[in-house]
């Protein structure tokens, strides 16, 4: 079980490793080359790493994304537009991570066209990516994509607003669970949680779990702290049996 | 290094010193988040790299660009836009993709359109915004994406 699921896990690795072997088999030519334009691209993307990783910490630590949220709220209009851009393009993780933060700015009282803005520009402009599109396209090419991409996604905040009512906005995902409990699809495995409450949380083939049934022992303030530090808004916390005391 | 790189470092690095300065249990916290989130992808990053130098090896980004121009320009532009709807790489290798099909001779405006719905459409998160957004929003909002990459992608056609 434990082997069929870190197979399942590294399957790309797997993959690309056999699709190696085979062309190994079939040209040695063909195989010297892949590697020689791979070892090209990966130096280039070597250099530009860090870079990505230094300005998500950065805007990790400098911009505060609750003055943004609560901005946000039920603006509509331009300022609502140019606080959904800001989030969108601040904040950090694959799309997937922006839905749950999504829906707890709809049930504040955020538009359908705020929503389709948040979740389109967190899709393809995100500020450390423009960088790693400035390297490998120019800063003209970044520059003028990135313009037309932020006029595009208002305008398809305008029409999809005009398309789906809030109301038709309704996901069948509502867990109704019991106690501390971790999304499994929205977990991205940084690890923040382990550090922080290592008694509390593991890492388990890149996805953060649960490793204890009975939480009474366990300082809840510091619960509380994790579920706020979580990127993706992944862990949640429900049910009679805990206060937060 | 070329010229935007070395920009990029000469912003960041004094950036983080400083901010490593002024708030380090802050910064400390947010580098320990942002390794683990990379750590998590770096493998298959990895693994896609070399998946990306095998196959331009077996067919090079000239004899791309050349398929890509042997259909007129609307239809290869449509092409690459649902193309980057069912592809599964991270946008983060993507740029250096399309950079060496750029290099290699292929159309700008088809490029454009697959970056765009590469990382504003995923059939990898569909059932899960479904899940969360309903159907008619996930339908939707992909079919939009889709039209605003070729908008996109023909206007900028006409810039550069």
């Amino acid at each position: 079980m434990a082997l069929l699921q870190s197979i399942k896990k590294s399957k790309v690795s797997l993959f690309t490793i056999a699709a190696y072997l085979l062309t190994l088999v079939i040209s040695q030519e063909k195989f010297g080359q892949a590697l020689k334009g791979t070892t090209h691209y990966l130096r280039e993307m070597l250099v530009v790493m860090p870079v990505i990783f230094m300005l998500t910490v950065l805007i990790e630590v400098w911009v505060s994304k609750d003055v943004i949220l609560k901005n946000l709220g039920e603006k509509s209009g331009l300022k609502g537009f140019g606080f959904s851009v800001l989030l969108g393009s601040l904040s950090a993780g694959p799309i997937y991570a922006a839905f749950p933060i999504v829906k707890m700015l709809l049930s504040k009282g955020a538009g359908v066209a705020n929503i389709v803005v948040i979740l389109s520009t967190w899709a393809v402009i995100k500020v450390p990516m423009l960088a790693n599109e400035a390297k490998f396209l120019g800063p003209r090419f970044m520059a003028i994509r990135w313009v037309l991409t932020v006029l595009a996604t208002y305008l398809m905040g305008y029409f999809m607003a005009m398309f789906v009512k809030k109301e038709e906005i309704v996901g069948t995902s509502n867990p109704e669970t019991e106690g501390l409990t971790i999304i499994d699809d929205y977990c991205v495995g940084c690890g923040v949680c382990v550090r922080m409450l290592p008694e509390v949380y593991e890492l388990n083939n890149r996805k953060a779990q649960i490793k204890v049934s009975d939480l009474t022992t366990v300082d809840m303030s510091k619960v509380m702290q994790t579920i706020e530090k979580c990127p993706t808004k992944a862990i949640t916390l429900r049910g009679t049996t805990v206060s937060s005391s | 290094m070329d010229i935007v790189t070395r920009v990029l470092w000469g912003v960041s690095v004094p950036l983080m010193a400083y901010s490593f300065f002024k708030k380090r249990g802050l910064t400390k916290e947010a580098m320990g988040k942002a390794k683990g989130m990379m750590q998590g992808m770096l493998l298959d990053i990895i693994a896609i790299i070399f998946l990306i130098g095998l196959g331009l090896s077996i067919i090079t980004p000239n004899e791309i660009a050349g398929l890509l121009s042997s259909v007129d320009a609307v239809t290869g532009t449509f092409i690459a836009a649902l193309a980057g709807c069912v592809t599964l790489i991270p946008a983060f290798v993507a740029f250096p993709l399309v950079g060496s099909l750029l290099d290699g001779g292929a159309h700008l405006v088809p490029s454009v359109a697959f970056l765009t719905t590469l990382t504003m459409v995923g059939i990898k998160t569909f059932p899960l915004e479904i899940k969360e957004f309903g159907l008619k929003f996930t339908l939707l909002r992909s079919l939009f994406s889709i039209l605003a990459a070729l908008v996109i992608a023909f206007i900028m056609g006409g810039f550069i």
